[in-house]
């Protein structure tokens, strides 16, 4: 009697994970299962539906705008009013979340929810994610310094495989806030965020929004939120490596 | 530069993907455009050992997360109408059905098995690549494939008799 096959086994065997060895015993067991081949010949159907309901593309002819992208010719026109449209709506965006934050108090939830907002509003950004590019440090440093109201330097976080974008300055409760970008080589990005907040140092709270993740924490009269969509132990990993950069 | 004509050569994969995912043409090419955007500047990232699938697909996958999290805010509509083409021949009306069935049950699959099934099924993909695509261990995606095609059975209503069995996992 051979043993019944696993849905993990059958699945492995379906997209033909198997070592060759394996994949004979697995065939083996397959002919004393009917359930399993059924289950085979269901997924088989399924993935011909899949293949009918999205048609391959290759004979339908690629939109000129996605080649050129690959191409960079002189400047096109449309791609700037593209640009011109994106940055009015974020400050639609910004202007309307930054409403929100001039609420009553300071709280943690306050700043973190003001970081996932402003980290959702401005990862999704091709054109300008940032204000000013890391390329330009020295004067994002005083400009942004100048702005929040103390020395600000973001911190290196090379060492998990994030560099830095650059940042930008948004609305915040008791201070203009700077945004940090960060982004690995996969394009994943996280965001710092910073503001004055007269608090007690805290220790590290994560709060959630939809998938977006954010860790923060108060030290020194400043508020700091480190959002992403990363594990909460990557995030935390982040958090420290800032945490010890910013003391 | 060679890498760009290879990229330029999965486009047609990496628009149907996206028309896929998103089920509206012109977001989806917008989507790839963002991903082919993000590529070239990039390029100098990608290790240039053959993996150029896998690591487009990251970055447009990448991309998408981010994008459903922004619609997630905003309120996002999700189109009811059918923007995806009908089979061209007139198909049996029974079949029609079971098309309509299967694009309705992938459009409630969880996104994360949504994306996985669509790599693997639709693209082709191995489950090396589709694993370095979603930035998962293969274990997992394995599963999360096992997973969505069980509920994609399930809420076919084609689970007749002889039921599989069940998974034991959410």
């Amino acid at each position: 009697m051979t043993q019944a096959l696993t849905q993990e086994e059958l699945i492995a065997y379906f997209e033909d994970a198997l070592p060759p060895d394996s994949r004979a015993d697995i065939e083996e067991r397959l002919r004393h299962d009917p359930q399993a081949q059924a289950t085979l010949a269901e997924w088989a159907a399924q993935n011909e539906q899949l293949q009918a309901l999205f048609p391959d593309m290759s004979d339908d002819p690629i939109p000129a705008h996605l080649t050129a992208t690959l191409r960079p010719t002189p400047r096109r026109r449309p791609m700037l009013v593209a640009a011109m449209v994106a940055l009015f709506a974020v400050g639609l965006v910004g202007g309307w979340t930054g409403r929100t934050l001039i609420g009553p108090g300071p709280g943690h939830i306050q700043l973190a929810q003001a970081a996932i907002s402003a980290h959702d509003t401005f990862v999704v950004e091709v054109t300008h994610p940032i204000e000013v590019p890391a390329s330009d440090r020295a004067h994002m440093d005083s400009w942004m310094s100048k702005r929040i109201g103390r020395p600000m330097s973001p911190p290196d976080l090379a060492a998990t495989g994030f560099t830095l974008l650059g940042g930008r300055i948004l609305p915040g409760a008791q201070s203009a806030a700077g945004l940090y970008m960060y982004e690995n080589a996969e394009g994943q990005r996280i965001t710092l965020y910073i503001t004055q907040q007269d608090s007690q140092n805290s220790a590290f709270r994560f709060s959630a929004g939809g998938s977006t993740q954010s860790l923060h924490w108060n030290d020194n009269g400043l508020g700091f939120a480190l959002t992403g969509t990363l594990p909460r132990d990557a995030l935390k990993t982040m958090a420290k490596q800032a945490y010890d950069q910013l003391l | 530069m060679a890498v760009l004509n290879e990229i330029e050569a999965l486009i047609p994969d990496l628009r149907r993907y996206a028309c896929a995912l998103l089920r509206d043409r012109t977001a989806a090419d917008d989507l790839v455009q963002d991903c082919l955007e993000r590529a070239v500047a990039k390029l100098h990232t990608y290790s240039g050992d053959g993996a150029l699938r896998p690591w487009l697909f990251r970055i447009l996958i990448n991309r998408h997360r981010d994008l459903m999290r922004r619609d997630q805010r905003a309120g996002h509509l999700v189109p009811v109408d059918d923007l995806v083409t009908e089979p061209a021949n007139a198909a049996t009306q029974d079949a029609h059905m079971a098309l309509r069935e299967t694009k309705a049950a992938i459009d409630r699959l969880p996104e994360d098995q949504r994306r996985a099934l669509l790599l693997v099924a639709l693209e082709g993909a191995t489950i090396d690549e589709a694993a370095q695509a979603l930035d998962i261990p293969k274990g997992t995606l394995l599963s999360r494939l096992a997973r969505a095609r069980s509920s994609l059975r399930q809420m076919t209503g084609r689970e007749g008799a002889s039921s599989p069995r069940p998974l034991h996992k959410s």
